[in-house]
Order: structure tokens, then C-alpha cells, then sequence
């Protein structure tokens, strides 16, 4: 029977409808006490991933466990776990507290119980009105009550905050604390960070049905890196003095100025007044927290930012510096400017049935692509996630910025296209290299090297 | 298992279907029962009253004429334990109330099992209730001397009863399978009001009276009721046939009873007891497969 730790276990659970791979090799455990915020975008998986936990959904490999074991040998279920799930449905014609006390029935809770949930999400008085005319932050209150009647030890819950009001959201996420405070596990899907922020202590990132993040998201604010933004009278020179310096992380911004990543104002103005630079203006950027999320998801359905294209030299060791560029901080960066790789660049190639970004500029002709992505990159083992260390697998090497990083130490070719990053990182042992090829057409250069399967 | 059937139960009675169902359930048996039972009275005082008849000197007054308006109520009546059995689950999975129905049970299998113990219960509850309408209706519409005694009244009530409950189990596991309330209640409704009775008849006729309706689920489950009226009648008419003086072989008294059945609104149905095996194999058919299908069945 199930061992009452609290715990909640994804181990390699792989989901296909049809063609569609919904999650893929997803693996993260959930600890007791804590609230784990469950992330990603529209379409990423995160509601197949729940509803394969709670036992709606059947894993076509992989499994789930609560407390040690699959939803349908937990017992008595509702005792256990309490589920809040999208589009969980109520009878119309039921009122609220007939809705609880058929459901409490079936735990085996008294009919008093459901009185008792229906004030403690605050319907005490909606309780006789059919839930048919409920609103949807109604229904999502009365949802979280049915969740709530067997006194659950672990909670999960599918975009709670759809549909409540600010006061809702507030309270809800006062109460999950406390939930979780007094040893309980809480898992709780969003596809909007700012949404559960300010509630969560460790975070699950899926994108594409793959895990991006796992960790404690004080771990993932560490990440977050500034950049000063300098516009010097003469950029080459100051780029060389920098470089000197250790800091060669700099890429030009569409503006004119020059992105400095890793360094402080202080230290970009000493570099700048012992160089004999002029600076015309310089300031500190920080890409926050939704930034970071929107970099590790993105490119589900739209592609990356059409700049993004995986790092030359994949593998190569950056220096000093963990983090993959933000594709945040500048979205209209040409192409040139800013070789970087969003984090999609080391996922699996995308899963036939999405849609392909349409707006992606051909492949340049004749361009190789360079570097083997390492295989461990591809599905990265839950148990090799240094849950402390995110960096250990967010970094991505950053390609260096053309024209300004002379001695190329990882990049091979800077010149990466606009949109490798999607289609052509390999999936499996096939290899990356891409042979020099004509322009394909738009929509079909995602697939070139049959790394999608 | 037992918290299970409580929570089903209440399910049922926390919302209007049930009275909703059972009202018009109540009211059509009755009054189909009246109207069929009028009929037969002036149909068989017509006949008795054609000199060649009287001449003979049979006597249709003896025979329980009414046991047709019985079966024929009954028979109409079980739509509504049919479609009540077709929301069990098809309308639970629309809804998405399954969802949680699931989360809250040990598992799938005992849940099914719950909802197939209480609509059975259901489904006997159902027949009851058309029964007295159908009893009360046919009291009220028949001529006293018409009406059957009560053995066989009651035989006749049992088997409308026990048809109610495997309709309502076959309505459970079509609705299961398909998913779909307003897909399986279409494909129902049409079947047993329009497509089963007018195909046994076609059928019937066109195979000269072969008992090949009586194997499809209509035939069968007509044949409940309708093969222990003719019961009734053949055997009432037999021992008048024996008390004039003639002889009736067991050809005879098929033939008989094949338009009794008819009459009773199942042609070509088997004997009683073949007739109930064959439509329990039929809900069965139905149940079991809708039962495996939501097993596995992924809820998204």
C-alpha cells in the first residue's frame, strides 16, 4: 500500500495520443511541505502529465506514483489526494453542497464535511444554489472543495487561478502555503510564472512535453543575469577592452549599443575610461523572472525568437558565465547581433502535429551546421538533475557575437541560421551534421536531417 | 463498494431525471394500458358478437383478453428505464463529472460496478412502477372478465419488470461505450420505437413466420411479455378447444400463439424463457463492452 510520504514521483512518463506526443520522458518528484509550481506553455503537457498522475490518463510508458504508488492502488483515493482539474465538471441542476455530499459520500467522509470545505473556500452561502449557475471562479472554488472533503495530503491542481478574481488568487495562494506549511504536498499547473511566483519555492518548466527546469526557483532568480547596455563612442575598441578583461560575452543591440553580459556598470565604465573609450551612456539591464520562463518555453508553437539558432559548438565550455542569453532582452536583435540559443535549441526536435512557424527565414545556402549537441543533452535523466545547480543543465553556450569575438573559442561558424534551433537539433544518435543544402522551403527546413520523427 | 452505491444513489436522486422519468414512465404505461385494454374489449365484443362465432359457440368472454394491453404497456413503457440507463454514465463522461466520480473511487472497476449494482436497482424500481401503471390502467380500461387471474397477472408483470431492468443495463453499457449521450439516445429510440418493432414485423412476415425477430434485441426483449400472453391466451384457448370436444396439437398451439405474440406486439418471439436468455445476452453484449471501454477509456 501506499507509504504516506507525500511524495509525488514522474519517472519517464511518456504520453502519445495518436501522433501527437503530448509528454515526453518527463521525470520530477514533488516533496512534501512545499509548493511545486508546475509550468509551462498552452499545449506543453502539463495537463496530460496531471492527469496521467491522477490516474485519468493511462502513460503509454513511464509511470506515476503517489506516495509509492499509481493512483489506483492508493485505497481510498480521495484520502489521499485531492484533485483540481480543468474542466472538471458539476452537474447544473446539483446544488453546490449536493455536489460535495455525493462525492464525500463516496470517500466515506460525513455529510457535514461538505459544509465545512464549501466555507472553507468561502461558497458557505452559495452552498443551495445549483452549480450550473455558478461562475467559473465559483466552479473553480467549489472544484477545490471537492478536492478538499477527504482532507487530502497532497494536492493537485490543473491552472487553479482560471477564472478567480485578484482576491481569489490571494487567498488561494495564502492557503496553499499553509497548506503546504503543515507538511502537505501541493503540485500547481500555470502557464503564467507571475501567476503562481509568488507561491511556489520549487519549479517543474515543461515545454513540449519535455522538462526544461527543475528546481528550486530561488535557484532559477540566481540565473537571472544583468547586462549593461553601453553606447560607446567606439565600439570595437571597447569590445577588444573587454575582452582583455575577461568579458566576452558582448553583442551589438539593434540601436548601436553594445550588451555586456556578466559585468557590472562599475566594472564596463573602468574598462571603458582605461581603454580611453567614450561613453555616451551605459545602463543596467535585468531580465526578470517571466523572461526566464518565456526563454525556457518558448518556441513551442511559434519557433524562438527568429534570431535564436543553437550555439556553434554546443558542447564547447563558456566561460564564466552559465546562462543562455536571454532572448528577453532583445527581441528585435538582428540576427547577426545575437547568436544565442534559447533553450529549446537542446530539446528534441518538434513533434509532427504542431504547427510549424511559418515566418522563418530560409536556411542560407550552403551552411553546415556545426557541433553535436552531447547526447546527454537530448533527455536529460531526472535523477542527473543537480536540483541545486540549474546551471548544470540550462547553460548553453553562447555564440559569440560575429565580428566581435575574434578568437571564436566555440563557435565554429557564427553565422548559425536563424532557425536551426528548432528542427534540426537531432533527437536521438542521428547525426547533426546537415549537409550543405539549398534554401528549403519555409515550413519544410524544420525536418531536414529526419530528426523529427 | 457500499460508499460507492451511496454516492450513486444520491448522484440520482440530488437531480430531476429520475422523477422526470419515472412520472411520464407511470403515466404511459397507464394510459397505454387503458387505451389498448378499451380497444381489446370493443375488438372482442365485435367478434363475439359475428353470428358464425356465436354459432359455434365459442366463447371469447373466457379468455383474458387483457393480458395484451399488459404487455404492450409494459413494453412501450420501458423507453423510459432505457434512456434513464442511457444517461448513467454517457452523461457523466459529457460532463465531466466522471472525472472526479473517478478521482474519488478506490478504482475504475469498482465504480462501474457500484453504478451498474444501483442501476439495477434502478432499473427494478422502474419496472415496479410501470407495472402498478400498467396494472391500474388495465384494471380501469378492461372489461372485469377479461382480466387474467392473478398467477398470471403476475407472471406477466415480472417478465415487463425483468425486461425494464436489462433495458435500463443495455441503455448503461450502449451510453458507456459510445460516450455520448445524445449519439446513443438517438440510435435507442429510433431502434426500439421505430426500427425494431416495423423490422420484426418485416421480418416476420417476409421469412413466414420464422422466429428470427425474436433473436434481435426488440424481438427478444417484446418477447418477454408478450410470449407469457400468449401463453396465457393459448392455453385458456386450448382448454376450450378440449372442453368442445376437439383436439389441438402442439402445431396448432404454436400457431396459436405465434399471433397472440404478434398481437401482444411481438412477432416472431420465442418462448418466454428463450426470449429473456437472448435479450440478457444482448445487455450484456452492451454492458460488458461499455464497461471494458471506460476501463481504459482516457479521461481528458
Amino acid at each position: 500500500m501506499q507509504d504516506g510520504s507525500g511524495r509525488i514521483v514522474v519517472q519517464n512518463l511518456t504520453k502519445h495520443f495518436g501522433q501527437v506526443a503530448a509528454v515526453q520522458n518527463l521525470s520530477f518528484h514533488v516533496e512534501p511541505g512545499s509548493v511545486t509550481g508546475f509550468l509551462g506553455p498552452n499545449g506543453s503537457g502539463k495537463t496530460t502529465t496531471l492527469r496521467m498522475l491522477l490516474g485519468l490518463v493511462t502513460p503509454t510508458s513511464g509511470h506515476a506514483t503517489i506516495n509509492g504508488q499509481p493512483f489506483a492502488r492508493l485505497g481510498n483515493p480521495g484520502r489521499i489526494v485531492g484533485g483540481v482539474l480543468e474542466a472538471q465538471g458539476f452537474h447544473p441542476g446539483r446544488t453546490a453542497r449536493d455536489h460535495l455530499r455525493v462525492y464525500g459520500a463516496a470517500i466515506g467522509v460525513p455529510d457535514q464535511r461538505a459544509d465545512e470545505v464549501l466555507n472553507l473556500v468561502g461558497l458557505g452561502t452559495a452552498g443551495n444554489r445549483a452549480a450550473g449557475g455558478f461562475s467559473l471562479g465559483m466552479k473553480q472554488r467549489l472544484a477545490l472543495a471537492t478536492a478538499l472533503l477527504g482532507d487530502p495530503q497532497v494536492l493537485v491542481l490543473d491552472e487553479p487561478a482560471n477564472g478567480l478574481d485578484p482576491e481569489g488568487i490571494a487567498w488561494l495562494r495564502t492557503f496553499l502555503k499553509a497548506f503546504a506549511s503543515s507538511g502537505r504536498t501541493v503540485l500547481i499547473s500555470s502557464h503564467l510564472l507571475a501567476e503562481v511566483e509568488q507561491t511556489i519555492d520549487q519549479v517543474v518548466i515543461i515545454s513540449r512535453g519535455q522538462t526544461m527546469y527543475y528546481g528550486p526557483l530561488d535557484d532559477l532568480r540566481k540565473q537571472q543575469q544583468s547586462r549593461v547596455l553601453v553606447q560607446p563612442a567606439d565600439p570595437q575598441k571597447l569590445v577588444a577592452a573587454l575582452q582583455e578583461n575577461q568579458f566576452t560575452n558582448v553583442s551589438p543591440t539593434p540601436d548601436g549599443k553594445l550588451a555586456v553580459v556578466g559585468a557590472t556598470l562599475q566594472q564596463v565604465g573602468d574598462i571603458a575610461a582605461k581603454a580611453g573609450v567614450a561613453l555616451y551612456g551605459v545602463h543596467e539591464e535585468r531580465a526578470d523572472l517571466e523572461q526566464l520562463f518565456f526563454r525556457l518555453t518558448s518556441g513551442q508553437y511559434t519557433g524562438q525568437s527568429p534570431y535564436g539558432a543553437p550555439p556553434p559548438g554546443w558542447g564547447a565550455p563558456q566561460q564564466g558565465y552559465q546562462q543562455p542569453p536571454q532572448q528577453g532582452y532583445a527581441p528585435g536583435t538582428p540576427p547577426e547581433g545575437y547568436q544565442q540559443v534559447p533553450p529549446a535549441g537542446y530539446q528534441q526536435a518538434p513533434q509532427p502535429g504542431y504547427p510549424q512557424p511559418g515566418g522563418y527565414p530560409s536556411t542560407p545556402d550552403g551552411f553546415q551546421q556545426p557541433g553535436t549537441p552531447p547526447g546527454g543533452y537530448q533527455q536529460p535523466a531526472p535523477g542527473g538533475y543537480p536540483q541545486a545547480a540549474p546551471g548544470g543543465y540550462q547553460q548553453q553556450p553562447t555564440g559569440a557575437p560575429q565580428g566581435y569575438a575574434p578568437g571564436g573559442q566555440q563557435a565554429p561558424n557564427p553565422y548559425a541560421p536563424p532557425q536551426q534551433g528548432w528542427g534540426q537539433q537531432p533527437s536521438g544518435p542521428q547525426p547533426v551534421q546537415q549537409p550543405p543544402q539549398d534554401p528549403p522551403p519555409p515550413g519544410e527546413h524544420t525536418n531536414p536531417g529526419g530528426g523529427a520523427n | 463498494m457500499g460508499l460507492l452505491i451511496k454516492a450513486e444513489f444520491r448522484k440520482i436522486l440530488t437531480t430531476k431525471m429520475w422523477w422526470a422519468m419515472m412520472i411520464p414512465a407511470l403515466l404511459l404505461a397507464f394510459g397505454w394500458a387503458w387505451g389498448v385494454a378499451a380497444l381489446t374489449n370493443s375488438i372482442v365484443s365485435d367478434v363475439s358478437d359475428v353470428d358464425i362465432i356465436e354459432e359455434f359457440n365459442i366463447s371469447f368472454d373466457d379468455l383474458s383478453w387483457s393480458v395484451i394491453a399488459l404487455t404492450r404497456s409494459m413494453n412501450i413503457a420501458t423507453i423510459f428505464p432505457m434512456i434513464f440507463g442511457t444517461l448513467a454514465l454517457a452523461s457523466e463522461i459529457s460532463r465531466k463529472t466522471i472525472t472526479t466520480s473517478f478521482l474519488t473511487a478506490p478504482n475504475r472497476g469498482l465504480l462501474l460496478s457500484a453504478k451498474a449494482v444501483t442501476y439495477v436497482i434502478w432499473g427494478l424500481l422502474f419496472g415496479v412502477v410501470i407495472a402498478i401503471g400498467a396494472s391500474i390502467g388495465t384494471a380501469v380500461g378492461s372489461e372485469s372478465s377479461y382480466l387474467p387471474d392473478a398467477g398470471q397477472w403476475l407472471m406477466i408483470l415480472l417478465s415487463g419488470i425483468l425486461g425494464c431492468l436489462l433495458w435500463t443495463l443495455l441503455g448503461l453499457g450502449l451510453g458507456a461505450l459510445m460516450g455520448s449521450p445524445v449519439g446513443a439516445l438517438v440510435i435507442l429510440l429510433i431502434y426500439s420505437l421505430l426500427v425494431g418493432p416495423l423490422g420484426d414485423i418485416v421480418l416476420t412476415a417476409v421469412t413466414e413466420g420464422s422466429y428470427l425477430a425474436g433473436f434481435l434485441p426488440n424481438g427478444s426483449a417484446n418477447g418477454l411479455t408478450g410470449s407469457t400472453a400468449s401463453q396465457v391466451l393459448a392455453t385458456q384457448v386450448i382448454d376450450l378447444i378440449t372442453n368442445a370436444g376437439g383436439v389441438v396439437d402442439t402445431d396448432g398451439r404454436e400457431q396459436f400463439e405465434q399471433v397472440v405474440r404478434a398481437i401482444a406486439g411481438a412477432p416472431g418471439a420465442l418462448a418466454l424463457w428463450l426470449s429473456g436468455l437472448i435479450f440478457l445476452g444482448w445487455t450484456a453484449l452492451f454492458f460488458v463492452f461499455g464497461i471494458l471501454r471506460n476501463r481504459t477509456r482516457d479521461i481528458t
